[in-house]
């Protein structure tokens, strides 16, 4: 004889169950195991430190002045390479030839030449050139006005591209010495560093892979949560659970909280697994939760209207795509623009970042994990309705 | 007088502007198995998800175990078991592991999941996954699975579809059983055998309307042709004739053909439930 059960109860016993089913779902155990293993390989063999100096190829400096500018570039995060004329640099930032270092020197080989490098010599990839005339020190000591020559590389980011004037000032200053008799602007524009000066020390590409190595375990989350849910709907499963003291709200609760539960704890030993849960792990599994939650809002609709295997990975995917730009645009700095502040994903991407990247805690990160706790109630009551709505049409 | 265990007043459903059900009203007593009989698409299956809380009727009253259907209330479905047409079992759980697992949902820290096999003949396949069960196999777990938590009130559709003969008697049996026990059985079924075999009375729905509620015996009283058919062997070869008991005469007409010295069989010409059902709706049980 059954006796009064508790919702606490039943809920329990339907994650339990989908956990259950999910383990033994090979193609998703399989792929999960896959995804966290490659992803956490990947994390390791990305580099952990950034080059920060930009390799600048200079001619027409003779060697008396160079020396003393070359030590001012290299303190500017600039790496200066030596080359014996302008028409050689503008071919190497042009792309028409290569230029190889050498015990110092800088062998230039056109493309089309047949001529074979310098044994042990290794490439300069120089996509910006700045050719000095031949009296840019005499011309810059008397204080006449003089030009310089810059070539960049198309690919070279804007950003960069002006900060080419201020240099060749500084150059020109560092050649010159303190007793420059001509005026040389300081430049125009005084920079100051707002939050933490990460001059130096800069984003690495593990920092900037985190975000995206989360939402894969999310995205994984999301596509064995979808694929439970469309199999209980397709198998009509669901109203087998209904007709017992399970109310559909027990079955809701149970699917979201399962996903949940299945996203935090791969996120966990993902997370652990490359000592991402140093600074803040509380916060950070916070955003895990609250961003898994998400997730399964979304897998609720997926598993939803997804009638099979291949529906429900359309679906995923379309659901999933738009999410996981902000990361993207995390690991690709400058390639998004300020819409994605407006994807329900942002505030989880941004406040990841802020807690393993920059190092913050719990007020600076608040306004994002307010903004996703939005995003996810709205997302989590969406998935909520479409399934109540599909399993009441059952 | 004891309380019906279901109490169906006038309820309509339904679907679109399709009527699925039209106002039917009936009780089931504890104990007692009523046959609902009719084709596909006639309303049964929606006046089952009606009584077990899955669709709310439109109008009308109906109650299970004294609880109204439309509340949702736990209590109830606790006490209730369904047996559906479609096989929704979980494929990737053994035998045992789904009756735990629906065991657990009516808060049974025991469930006996191999008596409950053993009772449906797959106590051997206990720790087989459901995926590698055949058809007939799934429909006697469905069957398993309705009984978990012992019901006080038993929906059965369609309990022996798709089951060879001796499971499909292995299965009448537990249902008897359960109704001898005092669990109240709504049967649907379009085996107008079974129907015969298994219900204290049976119900004729169509197109979403009863047509009529009794037992086997009073439908075919007031339906069938009162007359017996007699075959005897004669001088010329064998001699039929039909005698109707509501004729004047009919004991003499009677005794005498049943004292003929030829006399090789005698049938009796009660009317079948599926020629009652046909008589009645104008239509067949079949599709």
């Amino acid at each position: 004889m059954s006796r009064p059960v508790s919702h606490a109860s039943v809920i329990g016993s339907i994650i339990k169950k989908d956990l259950q089913e999910y383990s033994r779902d090979r193609l998703w155990a399989f792929l999960t195991v896959l995804l966290l293993v490659v992803m956490i390989a990947i994390f390791w063999v990305l580099p952990d430190s950034v080059d920060e100096s930009i390799p600048v190829g200079v001619s027409g400096l003779g060697d008396a002045g160079t020396l003393a500018a070359l030590e001012t570039t290299e303190e500017e995060g600039l790496r200066a390479v030596l080359f014996g004329s302008s028409a050689q640099l503008r071919s190497v930032v042009a792309g028409d030839a290569d230029a190889w270092k050498t015990n110092g020197a800088v062998v230039v080989i056109p493309n089309d030449s047949d001529v074979e490098k310098p044994a042990g010599a290794e490439k300069a990839n120089v996509e910006i050139g700045l050719a000095f005339p031949e009296d840019f020190i005499a011309a810059t000591a008397a204080g006449q006005k003089t030009t310089v020559e810059v070539f960049v590389d198309a690919r070279v980011p804007d950003e960069i591209q002006s900060s080419m004037s201020s240099l060749v000032r500084e150059l020109a200053f560092a050649v010159a010495g303190d007793d420059l008799p001509v005026d040389i602007q300081e430049p125009d524009e005084v920079y100051t560093v707002l939050g933490e000066d990460r001059a130096g020390n800069q984003v690495t590409p593990q920092e900037s892979f985190l975000p995206l190595l989360v939402f894969f375990v999310l995205l994984m989350e999301m596509f064995g949560m979808s694929s439970l849910i469309a199999r209980e709907v397709q198998s009509r499963t669901v109203t087998a659970l209904l007709v017992t003291p399970a109310t559909i709200g027990d079955v809701l609760t149970a699917k979201g909280a399962g996903g949940a539960l299945l996203g935090v704890g791969q996120a966990v030993i993902i997370l652990v697994a490359i000592n991402a849960l140093g600074h803040q792990p509380l916060l950070i599994i916070t955003l895990m939760l609250l961003g898994a939650i998400m997730v399964s809002g979304t897998a609720m609709v997926a598993g939803s209207v997804g009638r099979d295997f291949m529906t429900n990975l359309l679906f995923g995917f379309v659901f999933m795509v738009p999410l996981m730009i902000p990361a993207f645009a995390v690991l690709f700095p400058g390639t998004a623009s300020g819409w994605i502040q407006a994807l329900p994903s942002y505030p989880l991407v941004q406040g990841l970042v802020k807690v393993s990247t920059y190092g913050d805690g719990w007020a600076e990160v608040l306004p994002d994990l307010a903004a996703l706790f939005a995003w996810c109630v709205a997302l989590f009551a969406i998935g909520w309705l479409v399934l109540k709505r599909k399993v009441e049409t059952l | 007088m004891t309380e019906p265990a279901m109490k169906v007043d006038n309820i309509t459903f339904s679907y679109g502007d399709l009527e699925a059900v039209k106002g039917i009203t009936f009780e089931v007593a504890p104990g007692e198995i009523l046959g609902f009989l009719g084709p596909n698409g006639a309303g049964k299956s929606t006046t089952i998800k009606i009584l077990t809380g899955q669709l709310t009727p439109k109008s009308g009253k109906a109650q299970v175990l004294g609880v109204d259907v439309t509340a949702d209330d736990p209590e109830m479905q606790a006490q209730i078991g369904v047996c559906f047409e479609e096989k929704n079992l979980y494929e990737s759980m053994s035998g045992a592991e789904n009756l735990r697992f629906f065991g657990s949902l009516f808060g049974l820290k025991h469930v006996d999941a191999d008596d409950l096999l053993r009772r449906v003949g797959l106590a051997d396949r206990a720790n087989d996954r459901v995926a590698k069960y055949s058809k007939g196999m799934r429909q006697r777990l469905m069957m398993a699975r309705t009984l978990v938590n012992t019901p006080k009130v038993l929906f059965l559709d369609e309990p022996t579809d798709g089951l060879d003969p001796v499971s499909s008697q292995a299965i009448r049996k537990l249902i008897k059983q359960e109704a001898d026990r005092g669990a109240a059985v709504l049967l649907t079924t379009h085996d107008m055998n079974e129907a015969d075999e298994l219900s204290d009375r049976v119900a004729f729905i169509n197109e979403g309307k009863l047509y009529a509620v009794d037992t086997s015996e009073n439908l075919k009283l007031q339906h069938g042709r009162r007359s017996v058919r007699v075959r005897a062997r004669d001088e010329g070869g064998i001699k039929e004739r039909t005698v109707s008991l509501d004729e004047a005469g009919a004991g003499d007409a009677l005794r005498a053909a049943v004292g003929s010295p030829g006399l090789m069989t005698i049938h009796t010409e009660e009317a079948s439930l599926e020629a009652i059902f046909i008589e009645m709706t104008g239509r067949g049980l079949e599709g």
